[in-house]
């Protein structure tokens, strides 16, 4: 698991909706996975409006770019973050049971509601 | 042009937590996911409802479902609403996670400008009280999923949960809070300039202000006013204190809870608080009726911005409304929107006579329609109207 500084879970039962909540993570896989290819297209449309303003680079250029090792290891990094925003949903399960967040939902229902 | 190309992009005061290139694309990402959720996914769930969960229910009972409770143990049997459920339960989680991020990679620093703000006060002031108890209903779940809630500190003088809080509330009401987020202050504030023109309140006490969203529009508003905002949570009003300054408003921020404070009897002209109520409990809403009864001038006013009750609602509007109670750790919420609220008022010795509940229009949809024709239908985003309950003393 990545390392953050920041608590990860709301403290409360996460509520799955499908009969398997394994379902549920997959819908939040993969909208984490949209929301991070929409990051990149941002990125892509940036730097591609840049650097043909600029009269840089061509799309032949880009097409035929080889990223050498260095460049390798800072993609690797890039990604370790990438996969924690898409895997989020479990780490979050992870965080939660380790911190002992168990109580069921209802329970803070009725400790509020009777408080 | 569309209504969506003319939502106004959050204020970039000096305290706002900066984005990078990423970073900002990410928190966009979620903003244009939940427009679509409620654009073009939310209305399914009553197709779904009208077309097929209703006619079988009324077929096996003779009778449509009667209650908002009928209605949820049908409904969260359909496929539709069990996609619809999980997406937005999804869209929520990378709210928080998206204003995480920036704030995560510069906490140190940010915490250092918000201090600094913090000790060399220059107009308006910040106390705060190490021992004061977080209520209980804030400790039972962390609300609306903000992970460590308004209350968790991870650093020393932290205000991380107040710089989070800044940026998801305008990604969460899609910038329809307007571009300093403070919608419901300013919604208040034109209604009583309209409603009571003559009512020009000296002393005004915000309750659970948070980052002062909703407390900022009354300096600006009533110029000669003294204005007050309680929290109960420190970072948040670390935070508070710092956007205020930065944005030159001068407000006295301490962290009390708005059931007991410390504040003398008959100290405040104008009490108010924007969605406090339903992030509170039982007890705690009956004490802080009683507290503003003990803390208003006769004369004095107070009111109370929510989104409006469940009476007159259909079982199944009002099911809608209450899936942030299950679904976004909103515990309170759907007994707050059925609570008598008046009998709370009158338990507190106001006067029924005197008693305020209206619906009142949003400030900045005034303000849009005013500008341009095309929100005149009135159908901008959510409602476009607030809930107001109070009492004049
Ligand atoms: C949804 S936020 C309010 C938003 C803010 N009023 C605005 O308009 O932008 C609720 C706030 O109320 C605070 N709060 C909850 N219970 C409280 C209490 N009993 N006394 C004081 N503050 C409280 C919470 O810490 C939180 O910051």
């Amino acid at each position: 698991m990545t390392s953050r500084k920041l608590q990860r879970k709301a403290h409360g039962q996460r509520p799955y909706f499908f009969d398997d909540p394994n379902v549920d993570k997959l819908v939040s896989m993969i909208m984490g996975l949209a929301g991070e290819v929409s990051v990149m297209h941002d990125r892509a449309d940036t730097l591609e409006r840049l650097l043909q303003t600029k009269g840089l680079v061509t799309q032949k250029e880009i097409r035929e770019f080889q990223p050498s090792i260095e460049i390798m290891d800072e993609r690797a990094a890039w990604r370790k973050t990438y996969l924690s925003e898409i895997l989020r949903i479990i780490e979050g399960e992870l965080e939660g049971t380790a911190r002992g967040d168990l109580d069921p939902y209802e329970k803070a229902v009725k400790t509020v509601e009777a408080d | 042009m569309s209504a969506e190309s003319q939502t106004q992009p959050q204020t970039q005061h000096s305290m706002l937590a900066p984005t990078d290139h990423d970073e900002f694309a990410r928190q966009e990402f979620v903003r244009s996911y939940k427009e679509y959720l409620v654009h073009n996914v939310h209305q399914g769930n009553e197709k779904r409802y009208e077309s097929s969960v209703k006619p079988a229910f009324e077929k096996k009972h003779n009778r449509p479902p009667k209650d908002r409770f009928e209605v949820a143990k049908e409904m969260t049997k359909d496929p539709y609403y069990q996609m619809f459920s999980s997406l937005l339960r999804t869209s929520q989680e990378m709210m928080w996670s998206s204003c995480q991020l920036p704030v995560e990679r510069n906490l140190e620093e940010l915490n250092a400008k918000v201090n600094q703000v913090t000790d060399g006060a220059v107009k308006g002031s910040l106390k705060l009280d190490e021992n004061l108890a977080t209520p209980r209903y804030h400790k039972a779940v962390d609300i609306h999923c903000q992970p460590g809630g308004y209350h968790n500190e991870f650093a020393d003088k932290d205000a991380s949960s107040g710089m989070v809080y800044d940026r998801a509330v305008h990604i969460y009401a899609m910038a329809q809070l307007g571009p300093y987020n403070d919608d419901i202050g300013a919604s208040i504030i034109m209604w009583l300039q309209e409603k009571y023109p003559d009512f020009k309140p000296k002393r005004i006490l915000d309750m659970g202000c948070s980052v002062g969203h909703s407390t900022i529009p009354y300096a600006e508003a009533f110029p000669d006013a003294k204005i007050y905002g309680i929290d109960v949570a420190a970072p948040m009003l670390r935070y508070a204190h710092a956007r205020a300054e930065s944005l030159n408003v001068p407000v006295h921020f301490s962290q009390q809870n708005a059931e007991k404070t410390n504040f003398k009897s008959g100290s405040f002209d104008l009490i108010v608080s924007h969605i406090l109520l339903h992030e509170t409990s039982e007890k705690a809403i009956h004490n802080i009726v009683k507290e503003c009864h003990r803390l208003l001038k006769p004369g004095g006013m107070m009111a109370h911005g929510e989104t409006p009750p469940y009476k007159n609602m259909s079982p199944f509007d009002a099911f809608m409304l209450d899936w942030d109670t299950r679904n976004n750790n909103e515990p309170f919420w759907a007994r707050s929107h059925e609570i008598d609220l008046h009998k709370l008022s009158e338990k507190a010795n106001f006067d029924p006579s005197k008693k305020i509940e209206e619906m009142i229009p949003s400030a900045l949809q005034v303000a849009q329609a005013r500008r341009s024709e095309v929100f005149q239908g009135g159908d901008f985003g959510g409602g476009g109207l607030w809930f107001v309950y109070g009492n004049k003393k």
